[in-house]
């Protein structure tokens, strides 16, 4: 017979409360041995997933539940959540699709870790949750924005069309003082503009919606196609703009033109407004044997040390530069940094108070640019630049 | 110099195109939406047409879709002038024959009057019936 211990009706309870614990939890659960054999899965998992217990207890994780990433492409081995933690040792997050037994497709946001015991990784835990209605509210929101953007450019349209044509002496002969007022009628709706394509471009990022349009340019006549509009900035404020590249080979890369005209005219745009007048903006293109490396430096406030880690966070304005500059939302970088991740870049800086500060973003070569069959069609629209 | 028909909702907006596209010397017709625009095709073949996408009644794509099916539309060029860049919308209107797509709300009149010279620069599409 055996005997009953204190120490066993306490591990009994213990393990009746992880019990209860695990089937309680409101999110998916799915528990992994070592090779990624599924060991456990609770019940918010088999609800969101359509399978039993039953039917996956025993079976292989990559294999019994198909992954699909948000662009509908099945994924491949290596890159889902379950082998990237085996193979880092370190969690990983990410959004997706799992197909469930029925064969419909459910999105899911995951967070995986590892099970590790004295350093070595003895299993894995997925957690998961159905994303359906949030996935919904994005694209409500991101209809939403793209409506009301349509609607705040058409009075807008007219605006700078007329303010455009009275510049220009359609309607007789103007004054120095009436020119002057023109053109900041046409600066300031050139803001406004501005700050809508801003806006939708960072509702298109965060649902997802932004397409790529791949074409293999020389990124040198990329960067000089913005100059113009920049210079004209620039020139306000006496800030010599100086660009070292020069045509090479080197330069050619397949990559999407529009997206990195956004990103250096956010960028340079940034350093020209954040310079004390009769500073120096450089921007300098590096041909490098993987990507393009390209740099721009300006000298002039700088970042402060503190606020460093945040300047990529939506709405991020450094206390510096709001006591000198009131326009901008803090739009800009969250903008750049999301363009450069969709190009398969990276973006870094360095910057010291009152010395200046220098962006660096890579466009690899060689990326391979996926057709993404749910994303909106992108054609190619022509701006042009009525400064 | 061409014949223009301009195909714009907004009155100030296509009022304004008419006084710059007349300014260098073209003939110019206007619409208010893309039903007006097809009966007023039925007395005016024009070299080009400037048009909305986003218009009451009936808007730019069913405009080029009805107009195709009459196979006069392969005549004119077809300019978008549009608020509503990167859209579907915008990818149907280049399948349905559009040459090009400018953003209305970037565009100055120096601008509007070189895109229209550009294109009509290009092998023309010239009318094969004049009214």
């Amino acid at each position: 017979m055996t005997k009953t211990t204190a120490s066993s009706i306490y591990s009994k309870d213990l393990h009746a409360g992880v019990e209860s614990l695990f089937s309680s939890i409101g999110e998916g659960v799915i528990t992994t041995d070592e090779f990624g054999k599924i060991t456990r899965v609770n019940p918010a998992a088999e609800s969101i997933l359509g399978y039993s217990e039953r039917d996956l207890v025993g079976e292989w994780l990559p294999k019994k539940i198909v992954a699909l990433s948000l662009n509908g492409d099945k994924m491949k081995f290596i890159d889902l959540p379950i082998t990237r933690i085996f193979l880092t040792g370190k969690a990983v997050s990410e959004k997706m699709y799992y197909v469930r037994k029925n064969g419909d497709r459910i999105p899911v946001a995951i967070n995986a870790s590892p099970i590790m015991q004295a350093g070595k990784p003895i299993g894995a835990v997925e957690v998961f949750r159905d994303i359906t209605f949030e996935q919904e509210v994005d694209l409500m929101k991101s209809e939403f924005i793209s409506l009301a953007s349509h609607q705040l450019r058409t009075p807008l349209s007219a605006i700078k069309t007329y303010a455009h044509m009275m510049a220009e002496g359609y309607m007789g002969e103007l004054n120095d003082d009436q020119k002057q007022s023109l053109k900041t009628i046409i600066g300031a709706s050139n803001r406004m503009n501005e700050l809508i394509s801003t806006l939708l471009n960072v509702t298109r990022i965060e649902s997802g919606s932004i397409a790529i349009m791949p074409k293999t340019v020389h990124i040198d006549s990329v960067v000089r196609e913005v100059l113009p509009e920049l210079l004209l900035m620039a020139e306000v404020k006496h800030i010599i703009v100086d660009l070292k590249t020069r045509e090479s080979p080197q330069n050619k890369i397949k990559t999407d033109p529009l997206i990195v005209k956004e990103v250096i005219t956010n960028l340079v745009s940034n350093a020209i407004k954040y310079t004390q007048n009769g500073g120096e903006v450089k921007i300098i293109v590096k041909p490098r044997k993987r990507d393009i490396l390209i740099e721009v430096h300006d000298s002039g406030w700088g970042i402060p040390s503190h606020a460093q880690d945040q300047i990529f966070s939506k709405f991020f304005r450094g206390q510096n530069i709001i006591k000198r500059e009131t326009t901008g939302i803090g739009l800009g970088l969250y903008l750049v940094k999301g363009l450069i991740d969709i190009l398969g870049g990276k973006i870094w800086f360095t910057s010291k108070e009152r010395i200046g500060t220098s962006f660096f973003f890579t466009l690899p070569k060689g990326k391979r640019f996926q057709s993404l069959p749910h994303f909106k069609k992108i054609e190619e629209s022509e701006k042009y630049n009525s400064n | 110099m061409a014949r223009i028909l301009v195909v714009e909702d907004d009155h100030d907006l296509n009022n304004a195109y008419g006084i710059i596209l007349k300014h260098e010397g073209h003939e110019v017709v206007s619409a208010y939406d893309g039903k007006e625009a097809l009966t007023k095709l039925k007395d005016f073949t024009p070299n080009l047409v400037l048009l909305d996408l986003l218009m009451p009644i009936m808007g730019g794509l069913e405009f080029l879709r009805q107009w195709c099916k009459q196979g006069s539309a392969k005549q004119a060029k077809i300019l978008i002038f549009t608020n509503i860049e990167n859209s579907p919308e915008v990818s149907e209107a280049y399948k349905l024959g559009a040459e090009r797509c400018i953003v209305k709300s970037w565009t100055a009149p120096h601008n509007l009057s070189r895109v229209v010279k550009d294109s009509l620069a290009t092998e023309s599409k010239t009318p094969t019936t004049s009214n």
